[in-house]
């Protein structure tokens, strides 16, 4: 939907002058002016607002009913050295290392990305991305999107499902940094779609697996 | 890859035979500084520079290992130097590049052995990238 016209060059970053962010030194600093990302400071659970959209304060978010709807976003962040990671849900930090052992992130020393990020937006989740700004620069931001407004279908067919899943049908992966698999996910997926997705099986193990989906699709919705 | 290329503009009031640091700006930092920090496993390259005055003097671009120390140790690790009132520019194929191995490495710009009284000025093009 919407092709050719996928760009939004939304603007600075949703900060606002007084807003306080905690730091890497651990303490806390002010953004100095709308859309400035302190020295050294991260942000937590950032959404972008978009007049008229189903949830104003969240233009990626929709609800269940918008399930035919799927939205894949790649952000494009300046200062590009900016750290990213998204939560999903809002305040679920995803990165870990060695199971539980680590929790990584923008406010640690691994787990993020730098200036870009990519991702899809479920619907009936809210994801709150975060930013850090590791140098000694307050620095002026911006964001531009390119994004995807998919009308989108599951696909009835067991053996073509597997097939995808099995990597022996050409198909586009995105992999979402769900580790920690919040009852908010869970809930999101089953309300939205039926169910909350399809195990991936080895390709040796094919007659299980369309055993599995095809239970599966007496229960989706979309 | 990542990439970001900055314009550091500075410039001071000096007296003959004086030194100091610049305090710079930049259209995408606010307010000003004295140093870049850079961004852990990144480098930064500086590509160009531009020297002014109304007055000589000389440009040093100075490097620390670690800008959280008490006292950081700066070492001069490029230097140009503009001999009278005028401009010079100059501009690196092979740029100087610094690379942040812990994150607490840092760039300044400083001048020295200014030939009189005047105003002088400096301009800096510098990439922070991770590219090789």
């Amino acid at each position: 939907m919407n092709k050719g016209y996928e760009v939004i060059n939304y603007g600075a970053l949703p900060l606002s002058s007084g807003d306080s962010l905690p730091t890497l030194d651990g303490a806390s600093t002010t953004v100095p002016a709308d859309g400035v990302l302190p020295a050294r400071a991260y942000t937590e659970d950032v959404s972008f607002s978009l007049s008229g959209a189903y949830d104003e304060t969240d233009m990626w978010y929709v609800t269940d009913e918008y399930r035919e709807r799927l939205f894949h976003v790649k952000q494009f962040v300046k200062p590009s050295w900016l750290r990213i990671d998204v939560r999903i849900p809002k305040s679920v930090t995803q990165g870990r290392f060695q199971r539980d052992k680590v929790v990584t992130g923008v406010d640690k020393d691994f787990g993020f990305r730098r200036g870009v990020f990519e991702v899809v937006h479920l619907p009936k989740i809210h994801y709150g991305y975060r930013y850090c700004n590791e140098t000694n620069l307050n620095v002026y931001t911006f964001v531009k999107f390119i994004y995807a407004e998919y009308i989108v279908e599951i696909p009835r067919n067991s053996d073509l499902i597997f097939r995808v899943l099995s990597k022996q049908y050409p198909s586009y992966w995105l992999t979402l940094p769900i580790v920690v698999y919040d009852p908010i996910v869970a809930e999101g997926l089953k309300d939205t779609y039926g169910i909350e997705g399809f195990t991936v099986y080895r390709s040796d193990q094919r007659s299980e697996a369309i055993r599995e989906y095809e239970k599966l699709l007496e229960e989706v919705m979309v | 890859m990542v990439s970001e290329l900055l314009t550091l503009y500075g410039t001071a009031s000096v007296s003959a035979g004086g030194s100091g640091d610049f305090t710079l700006t930049s259209p995408m930092i606010y307010g000003s500084f004295t140093y870049i920090r850079i961004p852990k496993g990144m480098k930064a390259k500086i590509w160009a520079k531009r020297l002014a005055g109304t007055v000589g003097y000389t440009l040093q671009i100075n490097f620390t290992h670690d800008v959280t120390a008490s006292t950081p140790t700066w070492s001069v690790i490029d230097s140009e130097h503009l001999s009278s009132a005028g401009m010079e520019s100059l501009e690196k194929r092979r740029p100087i590049v610094v690379i942040a191995r812990t994150g607490k490495e840092a760039v300044k710009l400083s001048y020295a052995n200014t030939t009189g009284g005047g105003t002088i000025y400096v301009d800096v093009e510098i990439e922070i990238t991770d590219e090789e």
